[in-house]
Order: C-alpha cells, then sequence, then structure tokens
C-alpha cells in the first residue's frame, strides 16, 4: 500500500465516522417523539417506495423541475456505483469491478458516462431555474438558498472532476477497458500526447478532489436540505399518504388514555417520530405551498414551513432535551451571548414552536384539502402536523377564533353546526313519504340503504332541494331508504378538523350507537365529508359501515338502467366539474361524479377547469374553514369560482354541500348568471314525471 | 379575591317547549341543558378578575337536584376552584326560598364578591341576586355591564334604556351581570379533566317555606297564518278598515 493510499483511507475513516455520529444524532432526536404505529402492510409501503421514489411519481408531476430532478436522482442512483469504485479504488489500487464480465464492464462504463453528462446538464439548468427564472415556489430565506447553491455547485463539482479523471486515465491509456466512455473517451483525445508526468499530476488533482468533494459532500448531507436523499426513502416508506388504508385520516387520540396530560402538539417533543422524520426529509422544493388554496389567496400560511419550522425547532429543542449543549456554545461562539434572545438554554426551552415559529393564524387558514400531501413528492404529511398544532390550541388552551365558538356550541346543544333546532332535521322531507328508521323498526322492516342527509342537507336552504332531488332519484329508482330523522346528529368533521377531538368523539360515539342500534349496514350520503368521516375515520372508533357516495351509488343506479329518464335530452350545454377535495384527494372518486352526468346528459360537454381532479382547488369551506371568517386576501371560493367560469362552461356541477355554498357565492361575487348545480339535481331534472 | 358565583341549569331556550302534564313544569323529554348565558358572563368574569388580579378563589354554587351538577362540573372546567350542590328535589319558583338557602351558604364563607346572572333566562326573576344582598346587608349593583375593581371597591357601569349609570360601592358585595360582559369561555379537554378531580361539595339547601307557588303555566297562543287583504291600491282601503276595526292599531 503506497503512502497516499494509506492516507486516503485514513481520511474515508474519518468521513465515514463524522458522517455515521451524525446519522446517528438525528437518529437519536426522533428519541424525544411520541410513538405511531407505521408498521404493517409492507408490500403497499414498498410498492410506494418504488413508485414514489425510485420511479419518481410525483416529482414527474411537475413538468419542467420533474425530468430535471428525475435525472438528477437516476445518475445518482446509477454514479454511486463509480463512487464506491473509486473510494474503494483509493483505498485498495488493486479495487476495480473489471472482475465482472467484458461486456458488463463496458455498460458499467457507459452508464457513468452518459449519466454524468445528463446530470451535469440537469444541474446547469437548476442553477439557470434558480437564479435567472426564479421559480416563485422556491422562494425563501437566504439559509435556504446557499444551501440549494451549495448542493448544486457540489453536484456539478462531482461531474466535472469525474470527467477529469476519466479523461486522463484514457489519455494515459487509450487502449484500457474503460475506453467504453464515449465522452470521456472525446474529451482525453486532446489531452494525448502531453508530457506524462503532467498528466499524472492533474490525475492526482482532480482524483483527490473528487474523493475529497464525495467526502466533504456526505458530511454536509446531515447539515442540509439534502439529508433527504438519506431519510426521503424511509420517509415514503412510513408516509400514509398513498395508503395503506383511507388517505387523509385522521390520527386517533386516545382521551381516556391514563396519565396523558397534553392533547395536541405545541412543541417537537409532543409530535410523533414520523413528524420530525417530515421535518428532515423537506427539500423545500415548494409544492406543497404552491398548490396551497391559502397561499394562493394571499394568506399567511405556507405549509412548507410548516414542515421546515418543525425542522429548525427540533433542531435547537432536541439537543437540549438530549443533554447535549455544544450546539448551544457553537452558537454562543459565532453569534454572542444573548443574541436575539435565544442563545441560554432557558430561552431555548421557554420558546415552543407553536407561537414562536408557527402562528395561531396559520394554523387556523388551513382547509385541509390535501393538495399539500398530493403534491409532495417525499410522502410529507403536513396536515398531521397542523391539526395536533390545532388539537393543542383547542383541548389545551382553548384558543381559536371567536366565531368557532357558536359552531361548537351548537354542534354540542344542537347536534348540528348551526343554531336550528334538531327536531328540524327532517322538515325537509315532509310530504314526500320518506320513512325514518324508527318507523320502519316499527313496523318491522329494514331498508336496503340508509340516507344519510347531514346537516347542510337537512337545515341548509339550497342543499335541502339536494337531498330532495337524491330522495327523489332513489325513489324513481324504487331503492328502498330510509333516513334517521332526528336521531342524526353532525358527524363531528368540522370538530375534528379544527382540533376539537373531544367533541368529535362525543359526536361521533353517539352516531355510532344510533346506527349499531338500527344495525345499519350500507349508507349513503350526499355530503364528501359525512361520507369520508363516517366511512374511513369511524372505524376507529368501532363503526364499521359500507359508506357510498351518492355519485358512485347514482352511477351504479343509471348504469343498471334503474333510472326512468324522459326521452327528451335537453339542450346542449357544456359543463364544468368542481372537485370536492374529500371526494378526490381524500377518497379518489373522480370518475363517478363526471360519468353520472354524461349518463344523465348524453350531449352534455365536460370542460375541465385548469386545476381538476387529484390538482382541484378547494372550495375554501373545508377543515372547518366554513365556519371561520376569511379575512385576509383574496377569498378562496372566489378565486375557484374564476377558475371555473374561466372554462366558459354554461353550468357548474358539485357533489358537495358545502363546494355548493362556495361555490355559488364565488360566482354570485363574479356577478355571474351561471347556476351551479348538484350531480343529483342534474339527474332529477331528467327524471320521468 | 374570594369570588362565588351563583349559577343556574336552564333548557336550553331554542327548543320548542311543551307543558308537562302536570301543567306546572314544561315537559323536560328530549331538553338539553346548559349554563344560564348570563350566569356563564359571570363565571367568566370572576375568573378573569382572578386571573388578573392575582391569587383568588372562584367558587361556583347552584341549587337543585344532582344534574345541576353538570354545570357545576362545567364551571369547574372553565377554571373554577371549587363548586358547592346546594340539594333540593327541585329549583322552587318562589325566589325567596332560594335566596334563603344562597344566603345561608355565603354568609360565613369570607366572599369578597358575589356574583349572579342578571336573571336566569327560562324564568326570568332577576330577585334572587338582589334578595341575597338584602339578607346579607350588602350592597347590590345588577344589570352590570362593565366592572373595575381596585382596592377595596367596586365601579359598575349599568346600560339603561338610552342611558347608563355608574355606580360605586364597597366591597363585599353582590353584582348581577348583565351582556357587555365577557362571554363565558369554551372549556379546554385540559380544564375538564382538571374539572373532574376538584371539589364539589353537595349540602341540603335550606329553602324554608314557599311564599310563592306555581299554579299553572301555558303556552302562548299559536300566531295565526297572515291574511292577504288584496293587491294594489284597491285593497288599500280594506287594510285599513281591518287595522281599525280588528286589528285595533289605528
Amino acid at each position: 500500500m503506497r503512502i497516499e493510499n494509506a492516507v486516503f483511507l485514513i481520511v474515508l475513516l474519518l468521513a465515514a465516522g463524522f458522517f455515521s455520529y451524525n446519522v446517528q444524532r438525528l437518529l437519536s432526536y426522533l428519541s424525544i417523539a411520541l410513538p405511531d404505529d407505521r408498521g404493517g402492510h409492507p408490500l403497499v409501503r414498498l410498492k410506494n417506495v418504488i413508485t414514489v421514489a425510485f420511479l419518481q411519481k410525483k416529482i414527474l408531476r411537475d413538468p419542467v423541475a420533474g425530468p430535471m430532478h428525475a435525472l438528477i436522482f437516476w445518475g445518482f442512483c446509477v454514479l454511486t456505483a463509480g463512487t464506491i469504485e473509486l473510494l474503494l479504488h483509493g483505498s485498495f489500487p488493486a479495487f476495480s469491478y473489471d472482475f465482472l464480465p467484458t461486456s458488463l464492464y463496458q455498460f458499467y462504463s457507459i452508464s457513468q458516462d452518459l449519466f454524468g453528462a445528463l446530470v451535469l446538464g440537469a444541474v446547469a439548468f437548476a442553477f439557470y431555474r434558480r437564479l435567472v427564472l426564479h421559480p416563485e415556489r422556491l422562494e425563501g430565506d437566504n439559509l435556504e438558498h446557499s444551501d440549494a447553491l451549495i448542493i448544486l455547485g457540489a453536484i456539478a463539482g462531482l461531474m466535472v472532476t469525474m470527467f477529469g479523471v476519466n479523461a486522463i486515465e484514457l489519455a494515459l491509456d487509450p487502449e484500457s477497458i474503460t475506453r467504453a466512455k464515449p465522452l470521456s473517451f472525446a474529451l482525453s483525445m486532446p489531452l494525448r500526447g502531453l508530457p506524462i508526468g503532467l498528466l499524472n499530476g492533474a490525475h492526482a488533482v482532480f482524483w483527490w478532489a473528487h474523493a475529497l468533494l464525495v467526502l466533504a459532500f456526505l458530511n454536509f448531507l446531515p447539515y442540509s436540505k439534502h439529508l433527504h436523499i438519506v431519510s426521503s426513502i424511509p420517509n415514503v416508506y412510513f408516509s400514509n399518504s398513498q395508503g395503506p388504508g383511507p388517505k387523509g385520516v385522521i390520527r386517533f387520540l386516545d382521551l381516556e388514555a391514563e396519565n396523558v396530560e397534553q392533547f395536541g402538539a405545541a412543541d417537537v417533543d409532543q409530535m410523533t417520530w414520523k413528524d420530525l422524520l417530515d421535518g428532515y426529509t423537506c427539500t423545500e422544493c415548494g409544492r406543497c405551498t404552491s398548490v396551497c388554496p391559502a397561499h394562493l389567496t394571499g394568506k399567511v400560511l405556507s405549509p412548507r414551513k410548516i414542515i421546515i419550522d418543525t425542522r429548525r425547532r427540533l433542531m435547537e429543542k432536541a439537543p437540549l432535551l438530549l443533554g447535549d449543549y455544544s450546539e448551544l456554545a457553537h452558537h454562543a461562539l459565532v453569534h454572542g451571548e444573548g443574541d436575539e434572545g435565544s442563545t441560554s438554554a432557558t430561552a431555548i426551552l421557554e420558546h415552543r414552536l407553536l407561537d414562536n415559529f408557527i402562528t395561531e393564524e396559520e394554523l387556523w387558514q388551513c382547509t385541509t384539502c390535501r393538495a399539500c400531501i398530493q403534491e409532495c413528492p417525499v410522502g410529507i404529511e403536513h396536515l398531521d402536523h397542523i391539526v395536533d398544532m390545532r388539537r393543542n390550541l383547542v383541548l389545551m388552551e382553548s384558543r381559536f377564533p371567536p366565531e368557532v365558538l357558536p359552531t361548537f356550541e351548537s354542534m354540542e346543544r344542537n347536534g348540528s353546526p348551526w343554531a336550528f333546532r334538531p327536531d328540524d332535521r327532517a322538515k325537509w322531507a315532509e310530504g314526500m313519504d320518506i320513512p325514518t328508521m324508527a318507523e320502519l323498526v316499527e313496523r318491522g322492516e329494514s331498508p336496503e340503504i340508509l340516507f344519510w342527509v347531514g346537516c347542510m342537507g337537512s337545515f341548509d336552504d339550497r342543499s335541502k332541494k339536494i337531498s330532495v332531488a337524491f330522495a327523489r332519484i332513489l325513489q324513481a329508482a324504487g331503492v328502498p331508504f330510509a333516513i334517521l330523522g332526528q336521531e342524526e346528529t353532525c358527524n363531528g368533521d368540522p370538530a375534528r378538523r379544527m382540533g376539537n377531538e373531544y367533541l368529535y368523539q362525543t359526536l361521533a360515539k353517539q352516531n355510532i350507537e344510533t346506527l349499531t342500534r338500527y344495525d345499519v349496514k350500507t349508507i349513503v350520503t350526499f355530503c364528501p365529508h359525512c361520507f369520508h368521516q363516517i366511512g374511513n375515520e369511524y372505524p376507529q372508533l368501532g363503526g364499521n359501515y359500507e359508506v357510498i357516495h351518492h355519485s358512485t351509488y347514482i352511477e351504479r343506479l343509471l348504469e343498471a338502467g334503474r333510472v326512468p329518464f324522459d326521452t327528451d335530452a335537453g339542450k346542449t350545454l357544456t359543463m364544468a366539474y368542481h372537485d370536492s377535495c374529500y371526494l378526490g384527494r381524500y377518497n379518489d372518486v373522480y370518475d363517478a361524479p363526471r360519468e353520472t352526468l354524461r349518463r344523465a346528459l348524453p350531449i352534455v360537454t365536460m370542460v375541465e377547469p385548469e386545476r381538476t381532479r387529484d390538482r382541484g382547488m378547494c372550495c375554501g369551506a373545508g377543515g372547518g374553514r366554513m365556519f371561520m371568517e376569511e379575512t385576509q386576501g383574496k377569498r378562496i371560493n372566489v378565486e375557484r369560482a374564476e377558475q371555473l367560469l374561466a372554462t366558459g362552461a354554461d353550468m357548474l356541477a358539485v357533489a358537495c354541500p358545502f363546494c355548493m355554498t362556495m361555490i355559488s357565492d364565488g360566482v354570485k361575487a363574479k356577478d355571474s348568471e351561471v347556476p351551479v348545480f348538484d350531480i343529483s339535481e342534474v339527474v332529477a331534472s331528467r327524471l320521468r314525471a | 379575591m374570594k369570588i362565588a358565583v351563583c349559577i343556574k341549569r336552564v333548557p336550553d331556550m331554542e327548543t320548542r317547549f311543551r307543558i308537562a302534564a302536570s301543567g306546572t313544569a314544561v315537559d323536560e323529554a328530549g331538553l338539553k341543558y346548559d349554563l344560564s348565558d348570563f350566569d356563564g358572563y359571570a363565571v367568566e368574569t370572576a375568573l378573569q378578575l382572578n386571573e388578573k388580579q392575582g391569587p383568588g378563589e372562584t367558587v361556583v354554587i347552584s341549587l337543585g337536584p344532582d344534574v345541576v351538577q353538570e354545570q357545576l362540573r362545567k364551571a369547574l372546567s372553565m377554571g373554577a376552584e371549587r363548586a358547592v350542590q346546594l340539594k333540593a328535589d327541585r329549583v322552587p319558583t318562589d325566589g325567596l326560598s332560594i335566596a334563603r338557602a344562597l344566603a345561608a351558604e355565603l354568609k360565613d364563607g369570607g366572599y369578597d364578591l358575589i356574583f349572579f346572572g342578571r336573571q336566569a333566562v327560562d324564568s326570568a326573576n332577576a330577585t334572587v341576586g338582589p334578595m341575597v344582598a338584602e339578607m346579607l346587608g350588602l350592597p347590590c349593583a345588577t344589570a352590570v355591564s362593565s366592572l373595575d375593581i381596585s382596592s377595596g371597591r367596586g365601579t359598575a357601569r349599568r346600560d339603561l334604556e338610552g342611558a347608563a349609570e355608574i355606580v360605586d360601592f364597597a366591597l363585599p358585595a353582590v353584582v348581577t351581570i348583565d351582556e357587555g360582559m365577557p362571554r363565558a369561555r369554551y372549556p379546554s379537554l385540559k380544564g375538564i379533566m382538571a374539572a373532574k378531580k376538584k371539589p364539589l361539595e353537595v349540602r341540603a339547601a335550606q329553602l324554608g317555606d314557599e311564599s310563592l307557588t306555581l299554579e299553572k303555566m301555558e303556552l302562548p297562543p299559536e300566531r295565526a297564518a297572515g291574511r292577504i287583504v288584496g293587491e294594489g291600491p284597491g285593497a288599500v282601503a280594506e287594510l285599513v278598515r281591518l287595522l281599525h276595526t280588528e286589528a285595533k292599531v289605528l
């Protein structure tokens, strides 16, 4: 072993040692977190890793940055093989992959060259994009920018030095097996004939530069957003954002657990390890914020900031909790004692994530539309952070926008978010001959389905027409159904999304008790919030039912030819359908409402707004926003109505009573006469008289 | 400061009431109950006073059967330290009887302030607060919409029809709380959990004889449906005639 090999081996071991120390340090920070069971379903989770991480499914949703990143990532995977060869070769000169069959080795050589060039091209574009194009979603503070530029510079440096090493090796030995590298071979041409001593010297410089850059970069990871190359694969594996199980289900909170005195999260040590891993994994790419309806309408909420703040707070607090004050000493050394009032351990421990990093205002602006989670390429679940902090606000501190108080109180007293009399719940059905479950049971009958009307359908004047329309369809199709009438209460979704888990569980348990008493098996509802809540979240409390959204149910009836239509096909019209978040992104129901419209109106032309299906924009009512004032920025429903009206459609269709209110108001605000209908109303309008 | 707040359990006033078979009470089937609104303001006012002015104790007191413990627990979950139930089979109609029981409880309690809601939203008598003040020989400010307490004295604002009064009094005193004071806070889950461990004492209410009894309760008459007299100027004469002869408003 020559002296430089020995030196390199020592450098290599030191670098590897420091890297593993840092990885261990970051892992130890996760130990301050709460447990979260993310095990089970390994096949689904592996499939997510393959599609989301390795095949870059989500990354490629961005047609510009997508291919750029995919090339760098796939290049990284391919070139890592070369890096390992180079590092081992540097320590043990005899090591090389040339023991492989020649054709395989040549294939390997070509891949290195090819991907080296592709990565270099992609990095050049990335520089151009960041420095010249300035996409809005990459805006951040100086730290975030310098981080990104250092990373791009390092990757470019790695590629340049790799080509340097390869080209010089080929100049020294044009017959080498590595001549299969066409680009390096071309680069080597002008170098041939240079003095061997010079070439050898240059080779050493490039080789050491490359090797040291690899090791420096490796050790830069734990201090930067580039950590995601290590953490994103586990984060995608453990993420529930693509399944297993239904999407968007809020974590169960055991309110009766012994000795639990904290509900929700005000700081990082009250969050789960997955929340903290989200922080490690965030690449600050801003895809989440760029689709956030609150952000797009000029509000302060940025889901990206929520995650970055989680990480920053973790890095500040976790070492202190674990008794490591070195970071603090470092900070004091750099910034001086007492700087920003945060250099003393007490000050840091007195701070918390909520209020000092993330404000109440940001948290209440979220519509829980899941657009951020849908877009995130590394499996971050922003809503877990937001809902957990809302839980702390409501359950621990009783802090929420003042207009929410009557909502909570009404849900408690009247079983609906509005102060309507519970005994008026079935008033919409008067004269329609719709039985209640209680009446059917008395007659010794049981219905095929329970029509879950929901609070909007029971009390909101506009939505009551949807209840009537859907009931008429069921009656025309001869489906035996019943309603709960006064025994129905709010499903609890707004309370749960607003962090009031206590109120939610009270309502949910009451409904489950009622549904169990009547031995209900199948529930159909036209409210996507009721649909998601009862179908996907009631199982946490022991309520298991088949819950079908009316769009799916009507589509099935139409398919089976059970709905008697008038022969008149109506006039030709164009229609734009607005996707409800809780139907679409939460439950992947995109086609049923569209298909229902097409079947009901054979000559309809469906037009799609620019943001549609899993990229559809929220109407602004979700997450309890329906019951809060919207004071900052533009109104979300107006923005969405503009997008829908821009399609030029004659008619807008929705499949959610909350969307109905928001979109109708938005259309009115634009002084437009375009009518808004629920899909069931479109179908009911064609029923044979 | 040591503050007592006397609170009442009342049915949700949004309900459509029915009269019970006895004819002297509302039918309780399906009724939902809560703290009387003004009493909620009173609890909140007491809590905020003690939060602002340093160490103190807020004691909530309610008279009635065991179900009133629900409202006492709610006040405890808002932050009151201690609760007392003056146990009685029912809440008497006679305010004097209630005042007597409350005064007996409050007399030796050493309270700086005794709060009531301006009136209970169900029975709307507004008598118990002033009667208790009388029995204890304390000053009484009623229907107070703003309150300042400093160095042993209170200054309160009373909003009247078209005017306002500012009254000044020495502590201890009885104050009945009107709108304008802060709304009752929403109990946090933390508060609800803590309330389960707070002391709730139960004592028999010393009601004495009732000097007022409820004879009969009836619902207001159903409102008759509106009537369309006619359309256009031709209908005016008939409308005026009906307003004069039938409605007798002209």
